[in-house]
């Protein structure tokens, strides 16, 4: 049913109350629908934004999936699953409320029919609003789906907006498993979706203390004049996990490994914006913008003997976490006996501009390690210690300023003081902000933070596809180098329940440095 | 009612005035709290010695979610002759099950206290370098003078407690012209998720269309909320570009293309402060309404035939939940000093 369009007049209520942009009336379509991800973030997710009031009036989820059930039957699923998962807890009035804005839709990816009704189905809400919506394609559905989805979205029309109205689409990570694969998907995006309405999802951005890290930056003064390779000696960025291939997991991560799974996206996501020059404003452009320019600007990997000298990729072998025995990895439920796939990566990677020129930033990333942990610390040049020649210093004496993306997120700096007593005697203390300690409310889930955004249209926290494929074009000569040269290099090894392999701890030995103990 | 010994015991440990930051130390030493935290100096300011107990109960329930160095202050300016005492307190919290991140409070009593007294005691044990946010209760008294004020960065009030709100708000609009700190005020958070949720429903483009056609809005209102009630009409009068119309009895504002807007109050015993919102238009209404003490409102909006319901969260009803949502929600309160030159004279027609 066709819709005059309306004039947009502005909401003389909303602008006065948030700093935010908000959604107009909008339809949020999962592909994927009865998987994990739905099931255990994204409906959560939905609901959160609802408690908090944050919703765009009028609001529907279509659920999009082969199997066959109801309407009912769906959110039944979803509410078992929203009980267990959701950050504020599950009222029974509020469900009751935001269940009936969902809905399911039984189709096969690959029918064009399918798409059809769904077309039909979202005119159908669009005349019960007696207004067009605006419309959000969500990705959840395994990577290889989405190429038949987003051509099915254009031959059904679904890719252009109707009546002003926009609609977008969400991409899931993994974006692609390589240069040529997300070039290949890039085009199938771009020829359904306008760049602007297209984001790829990277959940680390949606994090609060990730988004943190340019105020920390950009707002301080005390930061941004040190932030540079005249003061900084080095950076480590390290994310670790205390889980191996625990359900079922193994299947997809074999395929993948720890380089593509994590570096290629999150890690380089944290890397940009700790090292990126500050953006002229900040919308979505100019951040990515500066960002990106970090990912080309990464000095070059190339061949088995750089990327041997450089990046150590390793597999753990049996060893116990948390007291509890752990099997190897090749032992691992659905991975492969002989599988050449790294569970850990450790990377010595440069940044070639003006501001880093010399400084190495430490990248490790691996499973089975002895805690969950993500941070970035940031480790400062000893300034002369002429004065203190003669006093005991601890061993290690930099300055550090941790970063904590997960968990316990916050920012710990430590420094150097003089121990009391009448020796010249210097300790490091440090000195700790919390977010939960300083800041009662629970942040919200990264998750609800970018569903939102992308309903809002700020693509700010979003990959863009330059940045994409520049992490992927360095990646893959890592990976190049790995499994399609005559002479790779080894892939090491170390007991689960470890800090790594021995190879990563000389990586940084030979530089005189030492990965921070987490 | 004096303060007996009896009720100044929920106030901590009592401690010389020169001692305070000594025994705050102490304190901290000997206690098992494993995190001090602060991020702001807040102070409930009151000078009514029977609120001292609630007060301290409050401050609890503040520090739960503000880490603060906590200042509870009750003065008593008719008290002779002058003295000062003081308590301190630590207000932890759990976290993962223990008692880990805690807030320093130290309580004053202060007799015979006039704003000087206030600025030479209590101002001395502000933490350096943090906002200090008051809490201001009941009537802005005569120790509400410029010593004070001056200090302040955010002042928090109800105007929906004083005796006489036409002269407190011009206090306060006097106080605001010589000093400049941010004002909060409770009656005015009380409308909060009604305006959320009005802002909500004119998302909706096909309402919106309508907005400019609103003649009537109507509130429903607790006793005693009738400042958040104007509050908010004020509020929705100014967004609409609508001002007090001179030539008309009543709340009867008048639009820039020449129609009239009338807003309708009415009080109802039952429920919460503000309980109900109605905007009508020719083809439109839109209604928000919010049932006893219901965690939700339910918003119903229809337009040409078209009509449709939301339910939305409603915001908390305890002052400490109040104030501890106005410490959460960072952003000064351009929204309200923009309403706060129309509160005097709407309130002026209703007396």
């Amino acid at each position: 049913m066709p819709f005059p369009i309306m004039p947009e007049l502005e909401n003389p209520f909303q602008e006065t109350l948030l700093q935010r942009h908000r959604a107009e009336p909008c339809t949020v379509v999962i592909f994927g629908a009865t998987g994990d991800l739905t099931n255990r973030k994204l409906i959560p997710a939905l609901y959160n934004v609802a408690a908090e009031g944050d919703l765009p009036p009028q609001f529907k989820v279509v659920g999009f999936a082969r199997r066959d059930k109801s309407d009912d039957v769906f959110r039944q699923e979803l509410e078992e699953g929203n009980r267990k998962n959701s950050r504020q807890g599950h009222s029974d009035e509020l469900w009751a409320s935001f269940s009936q804005s969902i809905h399911y839709h039984r189709s096969e990816f690959e029918d064009l029919e399918g798409y059809k009704a769904l077309a039909e189905l979202l005119n159908k809400f669009d005349e019960e609003r007696g207004a067009p919506a605006n419309r959000l394609f969500y990705l959840a559905s395994a990577p290889e789906a989405f190429k038949p989805i987003l051509e099915m979205l254009r031959e059904a029309g679904l890719s252009q907006g109707v009546n002003g109205k926009w609609a977008r689409v969400v991409c899931e990570k993994p974006f692609g498993k390589d240069l040529a694969t997300a070039r290949g998907l890039n085009e199938t995006v771009a020829g359904t979706f306008e760049e602007k309405d297209t984001y790829r999802i990277d959940h680390y951005l949606g994090k609060e203390t990730a988004q943190n890290i340019m105020v920390l930056r950009f707002a301080n003064a005390l930061f941004e004049p040190n932030w540079n390779s005249r003061y900084i000696d080095h950076v480590q960025i390290t994310c670790a996990e205390n889980l191996g291939m625990e359900g079922g997991r193994g299947g997809y991560y074999d395929t993948a490994g720890a380089l593509r799974d994590m570096v290629q996206n999150h890690l380089f996501q944290l890397l940009s914006l700790v090292a990126m020059e500050p953006p002229t404003d900040l919308s979505a452009d100019s951040v990515r913008d500066e960002k990106v320019k970090v990912i080309r600007a990464l000095r070059p990997l190339v061949g088995p003997e750089a990327v041997g000298a450089n990046v150590i990729r390793a597999q753990y072998t049996a060893g116990s976490v948390d007291g509890v025995s752990r099997v190897g990895y090749r032992q691992e439920d659905r991975v492969n006996p002989e599988s050449k796939t790294e569970a850990y990566v450790a990377l010595r990677l440069f940044v070639d501009t003006w501001r880093w020129q010399g400084v190495p930033f430490y990248i490790r990333v691996g499973k089975q390690l002895p805690k969950k942990a993500t941070e970035i610390s940031v480790h400062f040049k000893k300034p002369p210690q002429v004065p203190f020649a003669t006093a005991r210093l601890p061993g290690s004496s930099e300055n550090t300023l941790v970063i904590r993306i997960q968990p316990d997120e916050g920012i710990a700096l430590r420094i150097l003081c003089k121990q009391p007593g009448q020796a010249l005697s210097m300790q490091q203390v440090k000195m700790d902000f919390r977010y939960s300690g300083s800041f009662g409310k629970a942040s919200p889930e990264a998750y609800e933070r970018l569903l939102l955004d992308a309903m809002a249209g700020d693509a700010t926290l979003f990959a863009r596809r330059d940045e994409v494929e520049s992490a992927w074009k360095f990646i893959d000569e890592l990976e190049h180098a790995w499994h399609k040269s005559p002479n790779p290099p080894p892939m090491c090894e170390y007991p689960a329940g470890s800090w790594g392999p021995k190879e990563a701890d000389d990586l940084l030995r030979q530089d005189g440095r030492e990965w921070r103990l987490l | 009612m004096p303060l007996t010994e009896d009720t100044l015991s929920c106030l901590g440990a009592e401690v010389p005035l020169p001692k305070i930051d000594r025994a705050l130390k102490e304190l901290w030493s000997s206690d098992e709290a494993k995190t001090r935290a602060s991020l702001i100096n807040f102070a409930i300011y009151s000078e009514d010695p029977d609120s001292i107990v609630k007060n301290s109960e409050q401050m609890s329930r503040i520090t739960d979610d503000n880490a603060c160095r906590a200042l509870l202050i009750t003065c008593l300016p008719e008290v002779k002759p002058q003295r000062a005492r003081a308590w301190i307190n630590a207000l932890c919290r759990p976290y993962q099950g223990k008692q880990v991140v805690c807030s320093e409070q130290i309580s004053f009593v202060l007799e015979g206290g006039d704003a000087a007294q206030v600025q030479n005691v209590v101002f001395a044990h502000l933490d350096s370098d943090l906002p200090l946010i008051v809490w201001w209760q009941g009537d802005l008294t005569k120790n509400f003078e410029e010593r004070f004020y001056s200090r302040i960065d955010t002042l928090i009030i109800d105007s929906g407690r004083w005796t006489d709100p036409v002269s407190e708000f011009a206090g306060l609009v006097a106080a605001k012209e010589v000093a400049d700190f941010d004002v909060r005020d409770l009656s005015w958070t009380r409308s909060h998720f009604l305006r959320t949720a009005l802002a909500n429903s004119f998302q909706d483009a096909k309402a919106r269309e309508h907005l400019p056609l609103v003649e009537n809005i109507e509130i429903t209102h607790a006793p005693g909320q009738r400042c958040a009630a104007l509050l908010l009409a004020g509020w929705i009068c100014q967004r609409l570009g609508a001002s007090l119309d001179e030539k008309k009895e009543g709340l009867v504002f008048s639009k820039a293309d020449g129609s009239t807007l009338t807003i309708s109050l009415t009080e109802k015993s039952q429920g919460c402060a503000l309980q109900s919102l109605r905007l009508t238009a020719p083809c439109l209404e839109v209604s928000i309404t919010r049932e006893g003490a219901s965690a939700f409102v339910h918003t119903h909006a229809s337009c040409e035939g078209h009509s449709h319901e939301e339910i939305l969260p409603a915001d908390v009803v305890g002052d400490a939940e109040l104030i501890s949502e106005q410490l959460s929600r960072a952003g000064g309160s351009t929204h309200y000093s923009h309403v706060l030159p129309l509160i005097q004279p709407m309130l002026a027609r209703l007396s």
